[in-house]
């Protein structure tokens, strides 16, 4: 072999080399940017998941909230009816103890 | 010399591949980390949004269920003092007509004689006035009053419900036993005992 072929050799190996080294910054390239992707769909996916848990929280606790206040309602209802037929049963009674009350005997 | 070059050849693509692995392999380590990383910070979003939701559905819960309650409470409140007043106009109404009544000879000489004890002198003026009285039954009040007292029966009820008001000569004194008076110093009392007679509380 001669020199020159010998140098030329050497050169194409080189680039060879240069290649390899190449095609793997390339790979790296593809690896981070892969990853990059990833990971922003996990955040999106944990973000979309969590909103949606919100929204359903919110539902649930406004439909639980409005479920009591009705609650409360029929409780008052209940409560002022009962309180009627106290003062229908009562009324007389009570008017006595005042007036004795009043009169001081 | 062809033998040394083909090892040259070798070690420059050997050396190329190794350092190529390590690219790769570097890339891998920081994917991981990324990964890593963004998972973790996912899992710290994710947890914020859920935190802020508690507090908003709280927030959320007290203002529909603190509106309607106050609502509910004074609903209560407002019956309540509806059936105590619709009580003390009953009441009212039995005292502006105890002149019928067997108990308004001896409640009359009991109020005569506690606004005498309250001006405290001997020359005490005494006003009576009940709605559909007797002016001379009224008057026949008089003898069992104590000495130097001096009798007014008015024509109509003093303060509108009846009743009796005291002074010393001068007018500086005076106890005012009226209906409508014992009723605002009673207050307290009969509202209680309204309500433990009408809701047992």
């Amino acid at each position: 072999m001669s020199g020159i072929e010998a140098v030329r050799k050497i050169v194409e190996t080189e680039a060879q080399a240069k290649r390899i080294v190449e095609e793997a910054e390339s790979r790296a390239q593809e690896i981070l940017a892969s990853a990059s992707e990833e990971a922003r769909k996990v955040r999106q996916a944990s973000t979309t998941e969590a909103e949606q848990r919100k929204v359903q929280m919110l539902r649930e606790t406004r439909e639980k909230a409005e479920a009591d206040a009705r609650n409360s309602d029929v409780e008052t209802d209940s409560l002022l009816e009962n309180y009627k037929k106290l003062f229908e049963n009562r009324k007389d009674a009570a008017a006595e103890k005042a007036v004795e009350l009043i009169l001081g005997s | 010399m062809a033998e040394s070059l083909e090892k040259l050849h070798n070690r420059i693509l050997s050396d190329a591949k190794l350092k190529a692995a390590g690219i790769v392999e570097q890339a891998e380590d920081k994917s991981k980390q990324i990964l890593d990383e963004a998972q973790a910070q996912a899992e710290r979003d994710a947890n914020d949004i859920i935190s802020r939701a508690s507090l908003e559905a709280e927030s959320i819960r007290r203002s529909i269920l603190s509106s309607r309650i106050r609502a509910n409470r004074l609903r209560i409140l407002d019956e309540k003092n509806k059936i105590v007043q619709s009580v003390l106009k009953s009441v009212e109404k039995s005292l502006s007509n105890i002149v019928s009544s067997d108990q308004f000879e001896s409640t009359l000489k009991r109020f005569v004689a506690e606004a005498v004890e309250a001006v405290g002198t001997v020359n005490a003026l005494v006003k009576i006035g009940f709605r559909n009285a007797d002016k001379k039954s009224l008057q026949s009040l008089g003898q069992s009053l104590p000495k130097g007292t001096k009798l007014l029966a008015e024509e109509t009820a003093i303060d509108d419900l009846g009743g009796v008001v005291a002074s010393d000569p001068e007018g500086k004194m005076i106890f005012n036993n009226s209906f409508r008076a014992r009723l605002e110093r009673l207050d307290n009392e009969l509202l209680t005992t309204i309500s433990s007679t009408i809701f047992g509380e």
